[in-house]
């Protein structure tokens, strides 16, 4: 329990830092949408035009845009992609902290075991998922409805919400897994950052290219895009599933790595 | 009863020696030095006997359980000093010593006070900002707060002035009296033998010897240097257990073993400009052993 609370202490700042930055990203994203919607149909239109491949490197999809939820699930890689950088970075950080700042000659001396430690800090990740999640999700209701024209957007929101939620766990599992297994733990933050990129540049490649459409299964990004769970669409149970997976044996490669780990001096 | 017991203990970092077949005994209420140059191997069988690494072979055993298998029940006993001590830098030394006194079940509240107040710590100061041999003063007072039975400290004066060393073994001579037992590991022999009933010598990897120190100090060399003002002929020091003489224009040197007063007498006899006494460093101790394994 002293751990659990030491780490979310620690983490506290930094959580309010990114906190603070998705809200931005939500307020200054929908600042835009008013140019979006007041242009109307003919927009809509011109993205309608432009060519698969430039559409998909900026990002619109089949969503209309000019609808508020359909903006917002334009807008809603761009608070993927920061949830699970922010998720990333703290698994990893959360494990390879003590090694990092050489603080594992206190920790790992106190009678608790490795597991014990590994379990505190992981609620504590989780916790501070959890919370960047809800932030997120109050700040893009709260916004959202200030110009959705009385269109209700919290049921688009919340799926879009639980998927950032499965994305958040999964790469905070890589990041953990990735700090207990490499030798340098330092690195971790980094490694687990280039694959967090990898996967993303690889989920844009599949939108330009139809014949690497079976590689989606590599890629989280693609497991709940925006344009297929929003409007009734839902999570697919396949990926869920996949996803649910993945978690768990990054989960036990965390404990496990970490429990024949040599703690560096 | 042994409080520690190390049986072939190796442990090896890929390629590179680590520490190779240790076996040595810690007894219950004794003051035992660890010794040896660095790199030698201390730290790494330190890490090991605290699960911190992992050994490749043998096995260590402290209170009499397996120091990997019964880690945390152990280790509420033990109150460990590193050679550097690092903390979380954006705590105040008050919230760390807490933190660290709420992994042990009971108050330490009232020794951690005695303890600051002993080692003239300053509770309120923020880590950060501390000197080094404040952060030391920090370790100390962390790794004694929860009165442990074992106290294993790593190379624990560097960075503490000579009248906070003094507090410090003042203070470690008084946990020993209480019935801790104590792993001292150094590459100072001085303090070593100031503290220490035994000693483990360890080089490269392997205990060369177990000894008590006041057999270690029988056998030793002392190192001597006399100058005189007319260079010395070199056979006028021409006494059994003299090593190692060299006549250097004015200056004598030499390394003796055996009874101080038969060189004192002799030296008495010239007229001499200076002299030095020293006791041999470690390397010299070092030698001594191997020259007797040859």
């Amino acid at each position: 329990m002293n751990i659990f609370l030491k780490e979310l202490k620690s983490h506290r700042k930094s959580l309010i830092f990114w906190c603070i930055g998705v809200f931005l990203m939500v307020a200054s994203g929908m600042m835009k949408y008013e140019t979006y919607k007041s242009s109307g149909q003919s927009l809509e239109d011109m993205i309608k035009e432009l060519p698969k491949s430039l559409r998909a490197v900026l990002g619109f999809n089949d969503l209309d845009v000019t609808k508020a939820s359909g903006y917002f699930g334009m807008l809603v890689i761009y608070l993927l992609l920061m949830a699970t950088i922010h998720a990333a970075m703290l698994g990893a950080a959360i494990i390879a902290k003590e090694e990092r700042d050489k603080t594992s000659e206190f920790l790992f001396v106190k009678p608790v075991s490795r597991h014990t430690i590994i379990t505190a800090k992981l609620l504590a990740a989780f916790v501070n998922i959890v919370i960047f999640n809800l932030v997120t999700f109050a700040s893009s209701v709260m916004l959202l409805n200030q110009y959705s024209d009385g269109e209700d957007v919290t049921g688009n929101i919340a799926v879009n919400m639980a998927a950032m939620f499965i994305l958040q766990v999964l790469f905070m599992v890589i990041g953990t897994a990735l700090a207990a297994w490499k030798r340098r733990p330092k690195n971790a933050a980094s490694q687990a950052a280039g694959i967090l990129l990898l996967t993303y540049v690889l989920s844009i490649a599949i939108d330009l290219n139809e014949k690497m459409e079976n590689l989606k299964y590599l890629t989280p990004f693609k497991y709940f895009e925006a344009k297929n769970i929003m409007d009734g669409g839902g999570l697919d149970g396949v990926f869920v599933l996949i996803s649910m997976v993945l978690i768990a044996v990054l989960t036990a490669v965390t404990y496990l790595c970490y429990r024949k780990r040599d703690l560096s001096a | 009863m042994n409080v520690i017991e190390i049986k072939n203990l190796t442990k090896n970092y890929g390629k590179s020696r680590g520490i190779t077949d240790i076996s040595f005994n810690v007894e219950e209420g004794e003051i035992f030095g660890f010794i040896g140059p660095n790199g030698a191997g201390k730290s790494t069988t330190i890490r090991t006997l605290l699960s911190l690494i992992y050994p490749t072979s043998g096995s260590a055993a402290i209170f009499g359980k397996d120091c990997i298998q019964y880690a945390p029940e152990i280790k509420k006993e033990i109150g460990y000093l590193p050679s550097e001590v690092f903390y979380y830098d954006n705590m105040k030394v008050k919230d760390l010593l807490n933190y660290s006194a709420s992994f042990y079940k009971k108050d330490c509240s009232k020794r951690i006070k005695e303890l600051a107040e002993i080692m003239d710590l300053d509770l309120n100061k923020k880590i950060d900002d501390l000197s080094l041999g404040n952060k030391k003063k920090v370790g100390i007072v962390q790794g004694l707060l929860h009165s442990p039975k074992l106290i294993i400290l790593d190379e624990p004066t560097s960075g503490l002035d000579p009248l906070m060393q003094q507090k410090f073994f003042e203070l470690l001579e008084e946990e020993n009296k209480k019935g801790a037992t104590i792993l001292f590991s150094s590459h100072i022999l001085s303090e070593v033998q100031r503290l220490c009933n035994r000693v483990a010598i360890i080089k490269e990897g392997k205990i060369v010897t177990v000894e008590k120190i006041s057999t270690l100090k029988e056998n030793n060399y002392k190192k001597f240097k006399v100058e005189t003002k007319e260079p010395l002929d070199a056979n006028y020091f021409n006494l059994d257990g003299i090593n190692n003489l060299t006549v250097d224009g004015p200056i004598t040197s030499f390394l003796f073993r055996g009874n101080i007063n038969a060189v004192m007498q002799k030296i008495a006899a010239i007229d001499i400009a200076n002299l030095w006494i020293e006791e041999p460093d470690l390397e010299e101790i070092f030698m001594h052993y191997y020259e007797k394994e040859a």
